[in-house]
């Protein structure tokens, strides 16, 4: 289990994310939504150990890691997969993959398969420069890369963003395909709907503060989050 | 004549390329322009005239002074740039350039100023061949330049294509930040590009010694022309640096030849603003790819 608990994470005077507490279950889909700004991106940066928090405690599977460096929390199995912009453009898709890996030992070959399987496009463009990738290759190679590392925890950062209708729902597949071979993720969406649908549980965040949780069918029925986010 | 001049001028060449790739693989994966590149290799190779002193051979010497200088390059990165590398860009630069003076004070007073001799690490009678009108006069420690830059450039090459820490360079050049979610310490690979920059610095400073004497500035002018190979190949590409180094050695020599010997630095550094003009990134430097 992830467990987020009361961290506070701020840039100079600037407050981002306030005495923020959450649990992600093994196995499960948990869904953090929020506008832009709420501090989603943040909050996710910090469990990553790229952003320090300046109060609270993180644990995985037990573990403090709010201590250690980002390099060493993928080592531990969890993963950030961050926005498609961060994806290394002037390598070639093989190379982001490969990259991915790099913090595994063995071979990587059958794992390339699999991730060619789950994302046929990349096949075709594994030698191609990944700066020249569409919106949603870059996407799509953004997650493949992430998998790359065999995470046991996947924390995806608004994976939806900027795509078509279409392409949406076929990165909210591949996310349900991800958790179903066993892989627990932590989602960051501003898509509430499509989140909702495929998630188990959901948080809402708001000017860096969790204002609503519970399970996600019980989400997609309240008022709030109808109003808010659903377009209701 | 013409082919002579190319072969010398390839010589020439095989030395900045050698210099040009030490420069360029600190600054591609560091982002710091090392200014004190040359003076490192110069005060490695006052280590290994003192080998030389006492008793060693000059190859001998070679090989006792690169872990040393791998162990410096690691020094200086780790604990005088490391601790500023967040704050600014700017003052990394003026720590590479303190370093500089202080290398070379250092040395004079450990050292003196006299120049000191350094033999050829391999001597022997240069190979003759005889064209249709003209002799080919190749010297050995010249052929041991090319090889060792050959042997250095596949390494390179084989390194970034097939290796772990091939892709970790790649990564941590193009962003240091996200390379650690893949599980890479970004600190290590500036380590690693220290280290091998400052051992190729002193194999070029050794290499060249029998020519230039060990002396503090003896570094100057391979530093300045390792500089401008870098600009012409692409200060972000190690081919870049192979090619550009030998490019300029040839053009060097060739305008020596035919045009003047006094003016063959300032036509060659000519030449390369008009190519530059023409290729901004230089000959194999990368420009950024975007789809917009």
């Amino acid at each position: 289990m992830l467990e987020v608990k009361d961290i506070t994470v701020t840039y100079g005077p600037v407050v981002a994310v306030k005495n923020l507490s959450l649990k992600v279950q093994e196995k499960s889909i948990t869904v953090l939504l929020g506008a832009n700004g709420s501090g989603k991106t943040s909050t996710l940066l910090a469990i990553a150990g790229l952003n320090k928090i300046s109060s609270g405690e993180i644990f995985l599977s037990g573990e403090r890691i709010d201590t250690l460096n980002a390099y060493e929390i993928v080592k531990r199995g969890l993963t950030l997969c961050p926005d498609s912009k961060l994806i290394f453009q002037k390598m070639t898709v093989l190379e982001n993959l490969k990259a991915g890996a790099y913090a595994r030992k063995g071979d990587i070959k059958e794992d390339l398969e699999e991730i060619f399987k789950l994302f046929p496009k990349l096949k075709e463009r594994a030698k191609q420069l990944a700066g020249t990738l569409s919106g949603g290759e870059r996407q799509m190679l953004a997650i493949a890369r992430a998998l790359m590392s065999k995470p046991r925890f996947l924390m995806l950062d608004e994976p939806s963003m900027g795509l078509a209708p279409n392409l949406v729902k076929e990165i909210m597949k591949v996310i349900q395909a991800i958790r179903d071979r066993g892989v627990t993720v932590l989602l960051v969406e501003q898509n509430a709907y499509s989140a909702l649908k495929i998630s188990d549980f959901g948080y809402v965040i708001q000017t860096g503060k969790i204002v609503l949780q519970g399970r996600s069918e019980d989400l997609l029925k309240d008022k709030r989050i109808i109003e808010g986010y659903l377009g209701g | 004549m013409l082919l002579n001049r190319l072969i010398l001028g390839l010589s020439t060449g095989a030395f900045y390329s050698l210099t040009a790739l030490g420069i360029v693989v600190i600054y591609k994966i560091t982002n710091v322009m090392n200014f004190a590149f040359g003076n490192m290799a110069m005060f490695m190779a006052y280590v290994a005239y003192t080998f030389l002193t006492i008793g060693f051979g000059p190859v001998v010497a070679l090989f006792l002074v690169l872990p040393l200088a791998a162990l410096f390059g690691f020094i200086v990165e780790r604990y005088t740039l490391r601790p500023v590398r967040h704050l600014s860009h700017s003052s990394m630069l003026i720590i590479t350039l303190g370093i500089l003076m202080i290398l070379e004070g250092l040395s004079t007073q450990i050292w003196g100023t006299q120049y000191k001799g350094f033999p050829e690490l391999i001597t022997g009678r240069p190979f003759i061949i005889r064209g249709f009108s003209t002799l080919l006069v190749i010297r050995r420690q010249d052929l041991l330049v090319f090889v060792i830059l050959g042997v250095v450039s596949t390494l390179i090459a084989l390194l970034m294509k097939y290796t772990k820490i091939g892709t970790a360079i790649k990564a941590v050049s193009e962003d240091e930040r996200t390379s650690q979610l893949m599980g890479i310490n970004p600190g290590k690979v500036f380590s690693w590009s220290w280290m091998m920059g400052t051992m190729l610095g002193t194999t070029v400073a050794i290499l060249g010694a029998p020519k230039t004497y060990i002396s503090p500035t003896m570094m100057l002018f391979y530093q300045i022309q390792g500089f401008t190979a870098a600009v012409l190949g692409g200060f972000d590409s190690f081919a870049g640096a192979v090619v550009g180094g030998l490019a300029l050695g040839v053009v060097e020599n060739l305008i020596g030849g035919y045009i003047s010997n006094e003016l063959k630095t300032s036509f060659s550094l000519i030449l390369i603003i008009v190519v530059l003009l023409i290729k901004p990134q230089g000959l194999f430097g990368s420009r950024e790819i975007r789809r917009v």
